[in-house]
């Protein structure tokens, strides 16, 4: 018996898209993306609605990300934005600039780690990442931990890149 | 038993170990500095990766009705973008309605101040003579667990908030239903000085990831507590604390409340900067402020059991108290 769609659209479409968001960094894109994947679950209906929707939505943003790839090819994403961090708590640094960090440090990690990442933020539990990702449940609470650690670790030492730049 | 790995201290956090292991991993915890040392780093360690990971939300905007979803499955971009802007038209029309409908334009419009009026000596909360039977109905345990809950509720009393309350029964008085009827002639009787906005709340919290009631449990340590008659519920971890879930139960098509609760002994999630970080990229510290002053004006409090409970919805401080008042564990799964 295929899930009532209404209900997982009420409940998980804010979670897809904000896992979208941090997969295609546009968030009118990544609710294009996500409508997108609702609109097939209605065609397909698949058992396990959530867990369809978001395997279907990691390969839209896969696509997405290499036609994105061929048709900036001459831009340089990250580097384009100035680092304008300067000696500064975190909590002053602005949004943007935050986002940019966030999403160098993220991109550090594992496929892998970042998967399992995205999907406990979007709600999912350790079973449901197991199932997702081909983890052993087991496995769930050492590679979160270590995604968590590199993420920190990796912010931390882009913010200090960004003040070493500013300073010198 | 040897040193508890970090994984093991992840799932723990995350409310996700095994109840056989999380007792384990308890009884060893109480005999193991080393491992309560870990615990504690691994616990920031994870609320920087929440706030972090967090601080990088999408701006949320209303999802498209589901309708049009169904009576149109997108195949480009061009489609997707038009029903958007269906849906975008839909909402300006409900908000309209909701605007002219409801007296909570008032405290919207007042909500956010400036924050260096935020400065936390609790204001005393302009209780409106409360009805005798609200006293003599709470056992004198229950009314004692009740306390801080009103030194919690902070209140500007602003003259919009007593103006709206009028009207606001009128409304709460038809919105309560079902196993909290019999509070209906009650809350019909004094009016409340204070109007509690449900709205820009839920507005945050709906986009919090959807749990089950059984790893609600978990996160807890105990049933989650709530409203035993009413059912439809969702339960939601909040982003950015080890174990502060939401309930939410339907009273009626359009009245959502939500039942914040947490283990009594832990910190208090909101004066987190973290939890800030974590609503919708609010990255500022001005912004904590705002946000720490409009959620205090609507939160109400008490413990039930281990729990530190706290009950937000788009009806009256009365109201609200009352309900608050009836909280319980829910009864256990079968």
């Amino acid at each position: 018996m295929p899930d009532d769609i209404a209900e997982v659209y009420r409940s998980t479409y804010p979670a897809l898209v904000r896992f979208l968001y941090r997969k295609v960094w546009d968030a009118e894109r990544a609710e294009d993306l996500a409508q997108e994947a609702f609109a097939r679950a209605l065609v397909h209906r698949p058992e396990n609605t959530r867990g369809w929707l978001f395997v279907v939505a990691a390969n839209m943003a896969r696509d997405e990300a290499r036609r994105a790839a061929r048709e900036k090819r001459h831009l340089t994403l990250l580097k384009s934005e100035p680092d304008a961090v300067h000696a500064t708590p975190e909590e002053d640094i602005d949004t943007a600039t935050r986002i940019t960090h966030v999403r160098a440090a993220l991109d550090e990690l594992t496929p892998r780690d970042r998967e399992a990442l995205l999907l406990w933020d979007a709600g999912m539990s350790y079973d449901e990442i197991a199932t997702q990702t081909g983890l052993a449940r087991g496995a769930i609470g050492t590679t979160l931990a270590r995604a968590r650690r590199r993420l920190v670790e990796a912010y931390d030492a882009g913010l200090e890149g960004g003040r070493h730049v500013a300073r010198g | 038993m040897s040193h508890v790995d970090e994984g093991p201290l992840h799932a723990y956090l995350d409310g996700e170990l095994p109840s056989a292991e999380r007792t384990a991993l308890e009884s060893h915890l109480a005999d193991c500095a080393t491992c309560r040392a870990n615990l504690a780093e691994e616990r920031a360690l994870r609320e920087r990766a929440v706030a972090l990971f967090g601080s990088t939300r999408p701006a949320e905007r209303p999802a498209p009705p589901f309708d049009q979803l169904r009576r149109e499955p997108k195949r480009s971009p061009w489609r997707v973008r038009r029903s958007f802007a269906w849906a975008a038209s839909i909402a300006v029309a409900l908000g309209l309605g909701y605007y002219m409908r409801s007296p909570n334009s008032y405290m919207r419009s007042s909500s956010p101040r400036p924050a260096a009026q935020t400065p936390a000596q609790p204001v005393a909360i302009a209780q409106p003579p409360a009805p005798a039977t609200a006293e003599t109905k709470s056992a004198p345990g229950t009314r004692n667990a009740a306390r801080p809950a009103n030194k919690l509720a902070r209140v500007t009393p602003t003259a919009e908030a007593s103006g709206a309350a009028a009207d606001t029964m009128r409304v709460d008085a038809n919105m309560v239903s079902g196993a909290v009827a019999a509070e209906r002639d009650r809350a019909a009787a004094p009016a409340p000085n204070l109007y509690v906005d449900g709205a820009p709340r839920r507005q945050l919290t709906t986009t919090w990831p959807v749990i089950t009631r059984r790893a609600a449990k978990s996160i807890l340590g105990e049933e989650p507590v709530g409203l035993p008659d009413l059912a439809a519920r969702t339960f939601r971890r909040v982003p950015g604390t080890d174990s502060t879930i939401v309930v939410e139960q339907v009273l009626d098509s359009s009245t959502v409340i939500q039942i914040f609760q947490r283990p009594a002994g832990g910190a208090y999630p909101y004066d987190s900067s973290t939890l800030g970080a974590a609503d919708q990229g609010r990255s500022r510290p001005r912004g904590y402020a705002r946000e720490e002053q409009s959620r205090s004006n609507r939160l109400f409090a008490r413990f039930v059991r281990g729990l530190r409970v706290e009950i937000t919805g788009p009806l009256s401080a009365d109201s609200l108290n009352r309900l608050l008042d009836q909280v319980a564990p829910l009864p256990p799964l079968p």
